[in-house]
Order: C-alpha cells, then structure tokens, then sequence
C-alpha cells in the first residue's frame, strides 16, 4: 500500500562504539566494511525505488548491511545519512510507531506473558480500536494463518512454525502500509521453512501491501523476491529480478551467491578471432553466442585472462566433436531426478549437474570424466575486479 | 529505541539516583572524608590527617576485634561449608523426606539477626548455667562457640540450598558414565561431583566470608561484646568506637576504622572474585 | 531410574530426629513463652510448662497491650512493604534505563551499584544517620517511618539495580522493538512488556529485600528516634538492653509473634524464597 524510497542512506558506526551482535550472538564481522573517519560504513549509499505492492527481497551474507538497513526503515536504527520516503513522506526523524510498517523479527518477538489472541491484538489496542473491530481482525488473522486453534495459549506452548505465523499474525493484523521481515524462517528447521516460504506466497497474494524482506538463503530471495537486492560490506551489488541475477550477475560475489549449487570458476582466456571472440581453456575453445557477442562487442573489450563462470546445471558431458575439458571424478551424488559429480579438475573444485533421463552410465568415483559446455551459458568476468565484461 | 528512552531519565532513573546519592553516594564520600577529621557532630570537623588511622591501628580494642573476627571468620567458613555440603549430598539421595528436611534447615536463615541471637543466648545460657559454667555476659570462649554454633545453625540451610541446586545441575549422563568407567561413589564424589558444583562452592565461601566479617546484629544481641570486649567483632567494635566512647577523637577514629573495614571487605571480595573469575575460565 | 540407596528408611529417621533438634531453639522459646513469668529462668528454660506454670496466652496479651508490639508490628509491616514496593518499582524502572540508554551515567550507575554492594554498613553508619537526621528537602525530613523508606530505597538500589541488570540482558531486545513498532511509547513498553517479564525476578528480588528491610537493626536504629518508633528487631533489643527488670514472658511471646509469621509466609511462599535466594546468590 505505499511506495518506499531510499536515496543514499547510509549508516556509519562511530568508532568507538561496538556494532551491535548480530542475531545469533556471535559479532558481525566487519573486516570488509569500509572504514572511514566517522567510523565503521555498515551501509554505504543505498538507493532503491521500492513500488507499491513490490515484493523486495535484500539478501547477503551475514554483516553485509541488510539487517541495518531493514532496522533503518523500521525506524529502530538512527539513519547516518541519506533520505527515506515512505509514499513521499520524509520518515527518517518519525517515530517507528508512526510509520505505519510492522515487522516480523527472525526470533519472533512474541510478547511471552500475552495469549496468542493478546499479541495480535496487542499492536490494535494501542490504536484504540474499539474491541469488537479487534476481534473481528484478529479472528481474520488468525483464520488466514491457520492459528485459530491456538488464539487462546501463550507463546510457549506453541511450535516455532506455530509461533512464526503468530509473528507473521501480529504484523498483518494492522495492516500496515509496509510489512518488514528480519529472517522470519531462518529459526525454522529445513522441512518447515519450505512450508512457510510458500504460505508467505500465498500470503502475499490476499494481503495487497509492500513487503521488504531479509535473508540470508538465496533460495527464499529467488522464489519470494520480485525484485531481489544483493549487498556485501554495505554496499549493493545488484538489483534485480531473480532471473536477472540468475542470468546475468554483474560480479563474480552476485554470481557465486544466487544459484545452488555455486555457479563453477575457471580460468580461461577471452580471445577475438576474426571479430568473433570466444573462450579458450587449454585446447577447448567455445565460440559465444550472438547475444554476448554483442554485448562484449557494444563495450569494446579487449581479449584478455579471464575468469570463466558456468555453472553446474549447465556443464555437459555430451560430445560436441571437438576437444572436451577433463577431470576426475571424486564423488557423485545421486539426487535422483539428476545427478551431481564433484569433479577436481587441474585442481579446482567443479560440480556438474547430469539429469538423470537418457543418461548412459554412472562415471564411477576416481576415473576420467570429460566435458564441455555451450557459448550461451558461459559468464565472463574480469580476472582482478571480478566484473561482468559483458555489463 | 534509546533515542526515545533517553527523554525519560527523570521517571525513570532520577528517583533511584537520588535515593541512591542521598543514601549511600554522599554518606560515603562524606565517609571517607570525615576518617581524615576530628568531630563530634559532622558541622564541626578539623582536618588531621592520617592520625585516626594511627590512633585506630594503635586501639588495642580493635586489634583484638580484628583476631577474633578472622578465626571466627576462618572457623565458622570452613565448618558451615563442610556441613551444609555433606547434608546437601545427603537431601539429594533417593529418601523420603527429602523435601521437609530442606525446608526445615533452610527456615533459620530468614529469622532476623537479633532474634536468633536473643534465642540463643536463652539457650545457650540455660545451657552453660545447668553445667555450673559462667553465663555467656563472663564467659568468653562460650561466646566465641556461641557465635559460630549461631552461624552454623543459620547459614547451613542457605549453603545447603546453593549446594543442592549445584549438584541438581550436574549430569546424570556424567555419573552413569563415571559408574559404567568404574568409579566407586566415593570416587564419583571426588573426581566428578565436587569439581562439577565448584561454581557454588566458590559462591559459597564468597558468602559465608563475607557475612562473617560484616556480622553485626548476631554478635549484638548474643553477646554484646561481652566480657569486656572480648567477643567483640569488628563491625560490633566500630558501633562501640562511635556511640560508646567518651572523648572528642573516638567519632574519627571509628571512621578511620571503618574505612579500614571497608578497604578489608572489598579486598577479600575481590580476592575472591579473582577465584570465581579463574574457575570460570576452566569450564 | 528408581536407585535404592542404603541411605534409605535410616536416613529419613536420622534427618527427622536432626531436624527436630534442629527446630528445638524455636520450640523453646514457644515454650517459654507459655510459662508464667516466675517459672522463666535462665537454668530451666528446657523445662515444659506444667499445669502449674502453664500461663496461657498471657505474655501475648501483655506483649501486645504494654510493650507496644502491635505498633512495631504495624511499623515493620508498613516499612518492610513500602520500601520493597520502591524498591522494585523504582530500580527495574532504572535498571531498564540503563541497560538500553548506554551513555556515561548508565556505566557509573551500574559500577556504582555494584560496589555499593560490597561496601559494609558500617562504613557509611555514622553519616548516613546523620544526613537523614538533618536533611531537609521542603520540609520533607529522613527520620520518621514513612520516609525511611526512601533511604532503603537509596540503599537497597544497589542489590536490585545489579540483579535486575541481569535478568534483563536475557530480555531479548527483539521484544521491545516489536512492541515499539507495534506503537508502544517508552512507558508502555515498560509497563506492559518489560515489567510482566520480569515477574519473576521482582519477586526474587522482593524476597531478598524484604528478608533484609524486615530484619534490618542498625540502620532504623540509627535512623529513627528509638523512644517514637521502634521496628520489631529494634523492640526486641530495646527491651533486652532497657535497665532494670525485663519482663521474659511478654518477651518470649514477642520473639513467638515475630517469628511465627516469617514461618508462615516461608512455608506458603518455600518456591518463591528458596529462588529468589539462589537468584540472588548467584548475581551476588
């Protein structure tokens, strides 16, 4: 229901005073944070439109910034520097009760001594609704989420899945123009997050608001994110739809960190032969497609070492006639529909991804496996800066 | 969040603060002050330096204090811990009763200093007079054992406390896998319970140290001091030097003492927060 | 799991006969207290009261009617509850604050609570007595029993402060910043988040200031001027160091009428004592 605006917020830790612990208790790691006189830069110049309705998804590792800069558009943190809008409205000095946003925190944050019914209600009390609107809604609520059964407990004596959709309860309950969420899945064990991920799909198709969400796990970033943002060190990496990033990561930490498993690396050559320009590792030597002709051809690179990304779902073991790339099998893993080989191959760590159907034999573990791959899902990046040549 | 706090320190702190300054802040720093003075009444002081710190390690009355304290301190510590740890090895065994017996040896902890001590001194008394011994105001080995059954009696149920929920925490695992290893009970005992609960006994000692030292209400009311002084312990002696001593440089010299007492308890409480601080590096 | 232990049926006759010895100093005294005055003597406090020294409930309507018990009773009471009740209202309310503000005066307050903990009475008895006997804010004077009540709170504030401190860094700050987006101000956080969690330490904390408030001595001894108001521990000790003839039996039944409730509240109340001492030995 509202628009979010974010014009080069930026969020500085004087020095002197310690970072807040991250969730988990350990600290943030900020070796790579940029450091400045002020003090420690968690988050450097963000900017992003954030549409009305848009599901944004910010996703890193963890003390990348994503956390603060949730908390800074929750209004728990001081904003450093930069401007916030919500539906045009300046909100960096509002209180955070004032900005009509609610949240849902990776522990939950369930008021321990209230039922379940009370800490729906909680947030519509202070509004001084009157009770029987509050009921009306939190019943809503509740019969969205499926917690009906539950309203009259305490959060004790609920399941962490149950006690996430009360979380995920209070914060709907009041409507708010913006829904933020902390991690709201990553306390939930490997089984239960699937389930929830898609009921916050399905969520978010009756609840017409916008949301901003932080993660830590690619998968949830792909699948819930209209957009998703990528940040490392407090800066942005990319914005993007998940098939953007997926296809066309603008750096090597982007590429590396969407997609499962990890996109592979090689060290490879880009060579201009007759204006084509193609990749050459060892003998092989794969022409790219048209598309990345072009582009490379748009931005005038220069052949040159490169660092070749492919990534595992996409190296093949068909012949393609000429010479193939060569490894050692270490293990496979069968996963059924497909079948992953972790390959070594001159040293290096490579995955290979083999669908299942058609497929002849199992390459057994410790011999020779040759493959290759095609000039339409090869990613070239700059050998020092990690940069897509092709953006 | 501190940002919208931070309005609210006169609700939220001034109340607390200001008690805090008027009860103890200033009395203190005053305190301190006043050790370096002669007065009578706190409007009329001269400053004389070091010579009530003099005059007080020179007070015979308080050097005695100080030996009576330490061996009282010493011997009841050692004799409390031992016993409240060995009735907590006993309550946490499988037997009926377990319960009702904590309860009882827990109940004199929570009677008022003076009370027990009046209690006692009709106990011991009756004691002392049905043997043909003198009563506890001449007899002063009586008021030393007096003292230190008193204590033992009231502090026992408290360290028993401290020590079962000790042994509660430690493992079952642990001791099944000590008895499956083929260790004996006392082995067990030895090797497995007693290093596991060294957390409560460090807290233990801390409080039975520190309660000796300060004991004040116990030695009043059971005692008095009496005989001439000679049950005397040092917070009884720095009452005494205060309110009890005719002369114009007792006020000072009482609180060069008690400054003195001061700067002792807070060196054994950080001797032995040293010790918990170094245990809690080993788990 | 069920173990049997040779401890077993003789451990249990053991612990009964010693906690009955145990008791014995209290039965005494109940005992005592019983008897008619004549019959309470130093050698034959071990007797029981027979038909003939048995006096009834004598010495507890003397007790009440001349010593003035029932006014110590009312001062202890009114005290013990007041002060306990600033106490916990006042250094939660601080200890919040200073947990969740981290600026200059959080620190100091918080080292400073911690050291007034060490610090024995005796160090500052003299001008303390004196500060409350002479300040004077608008009137408002230290030496009566309704406004000892802020002295205990300036000298009690180091315990609690310190041990509310504790509890609360388990708070997870999670939950105010929910109820602070969820449109609490400071207030209600206070009141409707962060008190209610912390129920269960008020009332260890409550315990242990209570045992201390009501047993206190010294500090209304010095305090309060002994021939107006007299708490029950100062009653006890008034009587025993008074010149002249103490009347044992209305004594006796004081000691009886003091301790028996303090046995009462324990047995109605063991969880909630035993955890609020092992709470509070273990933050001490």
């Amino acid at each position: 229901m509202a628009s979010v605006t974010l014009k080069n917020i930026r969020k500085v830790y004087p020095n002197n005073e310690k970072k807040k612990k991250s969730k988990k208790g350990e600290p943030v790691k900020k070796t790579n944070l940029k450091v400045t006189k002020e003090g420690v830069l968690a988050v450097d110049d963000f900017n992003l439109e954030i549409a009305d309705k848009e599901f944004i998804v910010l996703v890193g590792p963890s003390g990348c910034g994503k956390s603060t800069l949730l908390r800074m558009v929750a209004g728990l943190e001081e904003i450093s520097g930069g401007d916030l809008f919500i539906n045009d409205v300046h909100m960096n000095n509002v209180a955070p009760k004032d900005r009509d946003i609610a949240m849902v925190f990776q522990s939950y944050a369930l008021y321990p001594h209230m039922t379940v019914y009370d800490n729906m209600a909680f947030p519509l009390k202070l509004q001084k609704m009157d009770k029987a609107q509050i009921d009306k809604l939190v019943r809503e609520a509740a019969e969205t989420l499926d917690i009906t059964q539950y309203l009259e407990r305490k959060p004790k004596a609920l399941s962490g899945g149950q006690r996430q959709r009360v979380a995920i309860g209070r914060a709907i309950v009041r409507n708010p123009k913006v829904l933020l969420m902390d991690e709201p899945l990553s306390n939930l064990d490997a089984k239960l997050r699937n389930q929830m991920r898609a009921e916050i799909i399905k969520l978010r198709k009756r609840i017409d608001t916008t949301f901003i969400y932080v993660t830590h796990d690619q998968t949830e970033a792909m699948t819930l994110g209209d957009r998703i943002v990528i940040m490392k060190d407090g800066v942005v990496q990319q914005v993007g739809t998940p098939q953007e990033l997926f296809d066309h990561p603008i750096n090597l930490f982007v590429a590396g960190f969407i997609g499962m498993p990890r996109m592979n690396v090689f060290d490879a050559e880009l060579i201009k032969d007759g204006g084509k320009y193609a990749v050459k590792m060892g003998k092989v030597v794969v022409d790219l497609d048209e598309e990345k002709q072009a582009r490379l051809a748009a931005k005038r690179v220069e052949p040159q070492s490169i660092t070749l990304g492919v990534r595992p779902e996409h190296l093949t073991l068909e012949s393609t006639g000429g010479p193939m790339l060569h490894g050692t099998v270490d293990v496979y893993e069968m996963m059924g529909s497909e079948i992953h080989y972790h390959v070594t191959v001159e040293g290096k760590d490579v995955i290979i991804i083999v669908p299942t159907i058609g497929m002849k034999d199992v390459v057994p573990m410790g011999s020779d496996i040759p493959f290759t791959f095609g000039g339409n899902v090869v990613h070239i990046f700059e050998k020092e800066k990690g940069t897509n040549l092709e953006f | 969040m501190e940002k919208a706090l931070k309005r609210w320190f006169p609700l939220f702190v001034l109340p607390t603060l200001v008690a805090f300054i008027i009860g103890f802040i200033w009395p203190f720093i005053q305190g301190v002050y006043l050790s370096f003075c002669q007065f009578t009444t706190i409007d009329r002081t001269t400053f004389v330096g070091v010579q009530n710190y003099v005059n007080a390690f020179q007070d015979a009355e308080f050097g005695s204090a100080f030996r009576f304290t330490v061996s009282f301190a010493v011997v009841s510590t050692i004799l409390i811990n031992v016993l409240a740890f060995l009735l907590a090895l006993a309550l946490t065994q499988k037997m009926r009763g377990t319960n009702i017996f904590r309860t009882v040896f827990f109940m004199p902890n929570l009677i008022g200093g003076i009370v027990l001590g009046y209690i006692w001194q009709i106990l011991i008394n009756a004691v002392l007079s049905n043997l043909g011994q003198p009563l506890l105001a001449l007899n002063s080995k009586a008021g030393y054992w007096g003292i230190i059954i008193l204590m033992c009696w009231q502090q026992i149920g408290y360290m028993m406390i401290i020590y079962i929920s000790g042994l509660q925490n430690v493992p079952g695992d642990l001791i099944e896998a000590a008895s499956i290893d083929g260790a004996t009970p006392l082995q067990t005992l030895f090797k497995i319970k007693l290093p596991m609960v060294m957390p409560s006994i460090t807290i233990c000692l801390f409080l039975t140290i520190t309660n000796s030292f300060k004991l004040f209400d116990q030695n009043l009311a059971l005692t008095a001091g009496e005989p001439a002084h000679a049950t005397e312990m040092l917070a009884l002696n720095i009452y005494n030097t205060f309110y009890f001593r005719a002369g114009p440089q007792w006020k000072g010299i009482g609180q060069a003492k008690a400054v003195i007492f001061f700067v002792l308890v807070v060196a054994i409480a950080l001797i032995q927060l040293r010790a918990t601080r170094s245990k809690e590096v080993q788990q | 799991m069920k173990k049997k232990n040779g401890i077993g049926l003789l451990g249990t006759i053991f612990f009964s006969v010693l906690a009955a010895l145990y008791m014995y100093p209290i039965v005494m005294v109940v005992l005592n207290s019983l008897k008619v005055e004549t019959a309470i003597s130093t050698s034959g406090a071990f007797e029981l009261p027979t038909g003939e020294t048995f006096a009834g409930l004598t010495n507890f309507v003397s007790a009440i009617s001349s010593q003035g018990f029932l006014k110590s009773l009312f001062y202890s009471v009114f005290i013990t509850v007041t002060s306990v009740g600033l106490i916990l209202l006042c250094c939660s309310m601080c200890a919040w604050y200073i947990n969740r503000v981290h600026n200059l005066i959080s620190k100091l307050m918080y080292l400073l609570c911690a050291f007034s903990m060490v610090v024995p009475f005796q160090m500052v008895m003299f001008t303390l007595s004196n500060t409350a006997d002479k300040l004077d804010i608008f009137g408002l004077r230290f030496n009566n029993p309704y406004t000892i009540c802020f002295i205990y709170l300036g000298f009690g504030a180091g315990l609690a402060v310190f041990m509310f401190s504790g509890f609360m860094k388990s708070i997870p700050l999670e939950i105010e910043e929910a109820a602070m987006i969820d449109g609490c101000s400071p207030l209600q956080i206070y009141f409707k988040i962060v008190l209610p969690i912390l129920k269960p330490t008020m009332i260890s904390v409550g315990v242990l200031e209570a045992m201390w408030v009501w047993n206190d001595y010294l500090l209304p001894t010095l305090v309060l001027d002994i021939k107006k108001y007299r708490t029950i521990p100062m009653l006890i000790q008034y009587f025993r160091g008074s010149y002249g003839k103490v009347e044992m039996g209305p004594m006796m039944a004081c000691i009886v009428m003091t301790v028996l409730p303090i046995v009462i509240i324990y047995i109605a109340g063991q969880k909630h004592i035993i955890k609020g001492v092992l709470d509070g030995s273990v933050k001490g």
